[in-house]
């Protein structure tokens, strides 16, 4: 023992040997610029900014842009060539646009990390805006502000909304973030879809109520037994068709409510954020859901699926009476392509939203969307034209650079914009290029204006009657941007910052609160649903659920300033 | 066969042995089996479900799909080099520390003991790694695949512990011929241990062939990657693609997408074949340093 | 050095006597500096890729700037304040009893697992066949959980999966068990999903050792009339025995390691995490939300810690069978 003890000393002593001599010799030869809060680099990029200002608006294509992007996400790269990607291959041959890439290659939170302690930022980063890397980019200083580029140049200050920007500015008051498919229209595609077949076959019911639902679903599962789903609710540890279940019983209600950084229902009378447990709503709709469950109405597989495969199977095969999804459209119009197909009488149609009887439907929101879009570029310090490459995301995000990415270059499908600045479709118009064109650049799409170019896609399918016309564009025109509701201002900001006490709770709370959404959503009767949601109550408060909500009714009543809402 | 010969228990036990290794087979081989299936079988069908012992619709379009990448050939190269160099060379030096640490008359053996079994349960953490390699200079530089995994304290263990089995009249009469202590790790050591040798150069290619980590983080030229991190890429793309269908999409480009995530089954099973097979196939001709004997051979010449 | 000295040293002395005869340190390092010189370059890289990077656990004890790098010393000192945030975590002791729950089925059924199918493979005579029995049992080490995950789903879905109809078929149940949402049957479901991935795998080793076994010995207990199963714990188990007990020392230093990517998969039902939550999902999970570099430091050195202890307390037991780490 002795001897181990005399062995373990000595590691020891080397191992803090080489923590001193490591600690000092770094800093010591190295003189980087330390305290990076607030560091001399932003200051520095704000005088050139300022100084810019006084000089000309650099023209894009008017001389070499040079520099290197990143994408931020675990599932996507940029490719090795940009020019792979058609719209990029039109930049670098029209406007000078050269482009190294850096890929993350599925190790995205590492790379950053090294990235960040190492200081060796790509110049452009391509991300989501909440992720909180980007936060912590800005916090360190490394980000450089936009105000006043977006003063000098037209499309971003035209097209997002001046109270939209003010959400995404950083507590400094300043824009570091250019959105991507910002909006100031409904969008997104939630709700529920219904098998046309199996809806004949049963004598094409009304189905407007949650109880005309649950008749429906009775009938199914009579008529076709363990042949088909009655109700597919997809993934539903991530709410989906459980949470649109929930919207359907109140007026108003947010499917943001059931989102981890929200976790919040909204209390219009004291005009305050209040316990989602708490909620009549979501103890009625749980109890509807574990109804479900218990008469085998609902996969009973719905929390265990890591991904959406067997939803897709079951889809594909048409063995799902009803489908209801936050996002159903895209295996619901790729099943209903392929089962209309082989049988015209076949395939899936969208309705409108269940609500509970009495309610008015027209009040009833499967889903939200969000004014600022989902991914944001930021130009870090390590630039050295920031201003040009904000001039780039500001062309891409104006009426050319989109309809150049979803129509191919001028001369071909388009010809000239008309007064609506939206494109003037020509003779040669090929729809099938026009496909062709928006898959090979969809993966790269990084600064999308949905503002814009809904109503330009949207102008010619309505030239179309009414069968031929995209499957997704019908429903999206006659029910989706309906039924989607404005949920900007409840999903911003909400999320406490790493590292204090309130992130604890939160990550805490969110656990709490799966548990108990997959818990009684498979009750074994009304009371249990009851007691479950009581009990997580009871633990979230003890965890701090009540200042949590009192922050979050700040930041939120904030955000409605901002938005004049 | 020589069943007749045993005893009651014997063939009972036998016949146990061989009905449950048959159906541990059956079981080991179906997912392997249904992903090669699935990576034959055309896509959107893949998607209706179904495809479990044979191609429904048989193409192999997926695999177009997957070597369709400029990268891949010189990816595959890499990769096969560095499983060759890396692997050679970890084998050696881990030997070669292995055998002087089984040697019990080895100063400070016990301190060296603990100095590297430390290692396998304190690290430094992905940051100051990172800055170490960096400040190596094996940023971008293949030397990166190679250099810091030429120890391995875990295969110098099993290594020291097979070394100690080996009979000392070996090396004593090696010793007598001669042979000094490098001479008899060369001459005796390492062509008594085939067994251990092929087992632990094995699981080195392995790693050496599914590491997907260092590269992400150490390497920026394109030209270096190797093709675990290559198709990765594909591989999550494609992935996002099936778990979520559309996530952070513009509405309009679903359409697209949903007929996308629908043929990501088949192309990640075509992609996780291109990427497996070619280390499988190492292990049945590493099994012929299994076979019974082969030290006590070259004990007897 | 000379080598005749050294020859006719190591040739007249027994080795466990080497280290008295001698008279300084320096002249007996000398005279083993071969065998040292085959040490020290393993010391060397081990020291640079290993120890020099070591200086990074103090971040566990700082708020750690990421972008301070390499100056960790810029950071404040917190001492214990993240292995407090972790201790004190609500989910702290569920967390703790079942990664040690889990990794001690996963030790107790996996750990001899391997064994015994090498044992086996060792009993089949049929050259063919056992080597096609070995290439086909460690196949599924290659297959990736999301699909090991996606085929154990669909066999124990409640939606036509097979083990459901099995179990109808023979009357067992009158009604689909939703096998992946009730929490007394994951860890049986988790513990065997390893040992069936992994068994052919971790077999190899095995069959290397047995590779070892003197064909002699057999010869002679053949003639002594030993049924199979006495050769195989007379001659065949006795033999692969030092390797299966350093397995042994090292499995008990990962006690705290239950696994990750399984449970992340197998687990996706909330209602399990009671029983299913173990330290790395729970930072994981943790961290996706504040992606905290220096939490996830502490919490890796707390279980270098235990592990360390865990692992000298196994090699102490070990000494007495005359193997041991050191």
């Amino acid at each position: 023992m002795k001897n181990m003890r005399k062995m373990l000393f000595i590691v020891t002593t080397a191992l803090l040997l080489t923590t001193v001599a490591a600690g000092c010799s770094k800093s010591t030869n190295e003189t980087k610029p330390s305290t990076p809060k607030n560091s001399n680099a932003t200051a520095d990029k704000g005088k050139e900014t300022t100084d810019d200002k006084s000089s000309d608006v650099w023209q894009l294509g008017s001389s070499e842009l040079e520099f290197t992007a990143y994408a931020h996400y675990g599932w996507m790269d940029f490719p090795k060539k940009m020019e792979d990607v058609p719209f990029w291959k039109y930049l670098k041959e029209n406007k000078k646009v050269n482009i190294k890439t850096r890929a993350a290659q599925g190790n995205e939170a590492q790379l950053m990390t090294t990235m960040m302690a190492d200081d060796d930022l790509p110049d452009m980063i391509y991300g989501n805006r909440f992720d909180p890397d980007i936060l912590r980019l800005y916090a360190a200083g490394k980000l450089v502000p936009l105000d006043d580029y977006m003063e000098k140049y037209p499309n971003l200050k035209k097209w997002l909304n001046a109270n939209t920007s003010n959400m995404l500015r950083f507590p400094d008051g300043k824009l570091y973030q250019f959105p991507n498919w910002y909006t100031s229209r409904p969008n997104g595609s939630a709700g529920y879809v219904v098998n046309k077949k199996i809806y004949k076959e049963l004598g094409s019911p009304t189905l407007e109520t949650m109880d005309q639902l649950y008749d429906y679903l009775v009938k199914v599962k009579e008529k076709y037994g363990e042949e088909v789903i009655p109700y597919e609710p997809d993934r539903a540890v991530d709410g989906q068709g459980v949470g649109l279940i929930y919207t359907g019983f109140k007026e108003n209600a947010y499917y943001r409510s059931l989102n981890g950084n929200t976790l919040a229902v909204v209390d219009d009378t004291n005009n305050k954020l209040a316990s989602l447990f708490t909620d009549p709503a979501f103890h009625e709709s749980q109890k509807f859901v574990s109804k479900l469950y218990r008469e085998k109405l609902i996969s009973q597989d719905m929390f265990t699926i890591t991904d959406r495969g067997p939803v897709q199977e079951k889809l594909m095969s048409g063995r799902v009476a009803v489908f209801g999804s936050s996002d159903p459209m895209p295996y619901a119009s790729a099943a209903h392509l392929t089962l209309s197909k082989e049988d015209p009488d076949a395939g899936y149609f969208m309705i409108w939203p269940f609500h509970k009887a009495g309610l008015d439907k027209n009040k009833i929101y499967t889903g939200g969307y969000d004014q600022l879009g989902w991914n944001v570029n930021v130009i870090t310090t390590a630039a050295k034209e920031p201003e040009k490459i904000f001039a780039l995301l500001d062309y891409i995000t104006g009426p050319e650079g989109m309809v150049v990415q979803y129509f191919g270059p001028e001369g071909g499908n388009w010809q000239g914009l008309d007064e609506n600045e939206q494109p003037i479709f020509t003779d040669k118009y090929n729809a099938d290029q026009v496909s062709e064109i928006q898959a090979a650049n969809n993966p790269i799409m990084i600064a999308g204006n949905t503002a814009y170019i809904d109503p330009a896609k949207m102008k010619f399918e309505l030239l179309k009657p009414e069968e031929e016309r995209n499957w997704l564009a019908r429903y999206q025109e006659s029910v989706t941007w309906k039924t989607h509701i404005d949920q900007t201002a409840l999903a911003n900001n909400l999320t406490p910052e790493p590292g204090t006490d309130l992130a604890d709770a939160s990550t805490n709370i969110i656990d709490i609160f799966t548990q108990a959404l997959s818990a009684s959503s498979t009750a074994k009767s009304d009371e249990e649903v009851d007691k479950i949601l009581v009990q997580a109550e009871k633990d979230a408060q003890a965890l701090g659920y009540n200042e949590l909500l009192e922050w979050r009714t700040q930041r939120w009543l904030a955000n409605k300033k901002a938005l004049g809402q | 066969m020589l069943f007749k010969r045993l005893g009651y228990s014997d063939r009972i036990m036998i016949v146990v042995i061989y009905v449950f290794l048959i159906l541990l087979s059956f079981t080991a081989l179906y997912p392997f089996w249904n992903t090669l299936v699935v990576s034959l079988n055309e896509g959107l069908d893949t998607a209706k479900g179904g495809v479990t012992f044979w191609p429904r619709i048989f193409t192999f379009s997926n695999y177009a799909t997957v070597f369709d990448d400029d990268q891949i050939l010189n990816a595959f190269m890499i990769t096969i080099l560095r499983t060759i160099i890396g692997t050679i060379s970890a084998i050696f030096m881990t030997a070669l520390l292995a055998y002087g640490m089984s040697k019990s008359y080895l100063m400070g053996r016990k301190f060296f003991t603990i100095f590297f079994i430390v290692t396998m349960y304190f690290g430094g953490g992905l940051i100051p790694t990172f800055l170490l390699i960096k400040s190596l200079g094996l940023m971008n530089n293949f030397l990166v695949f190679i250099i810091p995994g030429l120890i391995s304290v875990w295969n110098m263990i099993i290594f020291r512990t097979f070394f100690k089995s080996l009979p000392v009249g070996l090396e004593e009469s090696a010793q007598i011929d001669g042979c000094s202590n490098w001479g008899v790790f060369l001459k005796i050591i390492l062509p008594l241990s085939g067994p251990v040798i092929a087992t632990l150069g094995l699981f080195t290619a392995i790693a050496h062939w599914n590491d997907w980590f260092a590269p992400t983080i150490y390497i920026t030229n394109q030209d270096l990657m190797p093709v675990q991190t290559v198709l990765r890429r594909l591989l999550n793309a494609n992935l996002f693609n099936q778990a979520s269908g559309s996530g952070n999409v513009n509405s309009l480009t679903l359409e697209t997408l949903g007929q996308k995530s629908l043929t990501a089954k088949s192309i990640i099973s075509a992609t996780i074949m291109v990427v497996s097979l070619p280390i499988i196939a190492v292990y049945p001709f590493v099994q012929k340093y299994f076979v019974k004997g082969v030290m006590v051979g070259s004990l007897k010449e | 050095m000379s080598e005749v000295t050294a020859k006719e040293h190591y040739s007249s002395i027994p080795p466990e006597r080497r280290l008295v005869n001698e008279k300084s340190f320096f002249q007996r390092l000398w005279k083993q500096m071969d065998i040292q010189l085959m040490v020290w370059p393993g010391v060397v890289l081990i020291f640079i890729f290993a120890y020099i990077p070591m200086y990074g656990v103090l971040t566990g004890f700082m708020d750690y700037d990421i972008f301070t790098g390499a100056n960790i010393f810029e950071n404040p000192w917190v001492g214990f304040k993240h292995f407090e945030s972790f201790f004190n975590a609500p989910q702290f002791w569920t967390i703790m009893r079942n990664t040690i729950v889990i990794s001690l089925l996963k030790l107790l059924i996996g750990f001899p697992a391997p064994i015994i199918l090498a044992l086996m493979l060792n009993e089949v005579r049929h050259r063919g066949f056992k080597r096609v029995i070995q290439s086909i049992t460690y196949l599924p080490y290659f297959m990736s959980w999301v699909i090991v995950g996606s085929i154990v789903m669909s066999l124990l879905s409640t939606e036509n999966g097979s083990i459901n109809i099995l179990l109808k078929g023979i009357g067992a149940i009158d009604e689909s068990i939703n096998f992946l949402s009730i929490r007394d049957y994951f860890w049986a479901i988790l513990v065997s999903t390893n040992v069936w991935k992994d068994i052919g795998f971790n077999s190899i080793i095995f069959m290397a050792a047995i590779a070892g076994v003197n064909p002699s010995l057999y010869e002679a207990s053949e003639i002594d009339g030993a049924s199979r199963f006495k050769q195989m714990y007379l001659i065949t188990i006795p033999t692969i025995m030092p390797i299966i007990i350093i397995f042994m020392i090292l499995a008990m230093g990962s006690l705290l390691s239950a696994g990750f990517e399984d449970i992340l998969i197998l687990a996706q039902n909330p209602s399990l995490r009671p029983v299913s939550d173990v330290i790395d999902t729970y930072v994981y999970r943790a961290g996706l939300q504040n992606q905290r570099y220096d939490y996830g430091v502490a919490v890796g050195l707390f279980r270098a810690v235990v592990s360390v202890t865990l692992l000298t307390i196994a090699n102490f037991l070990a000494r007495r069978t005359g193997n041991s780490l050191w």
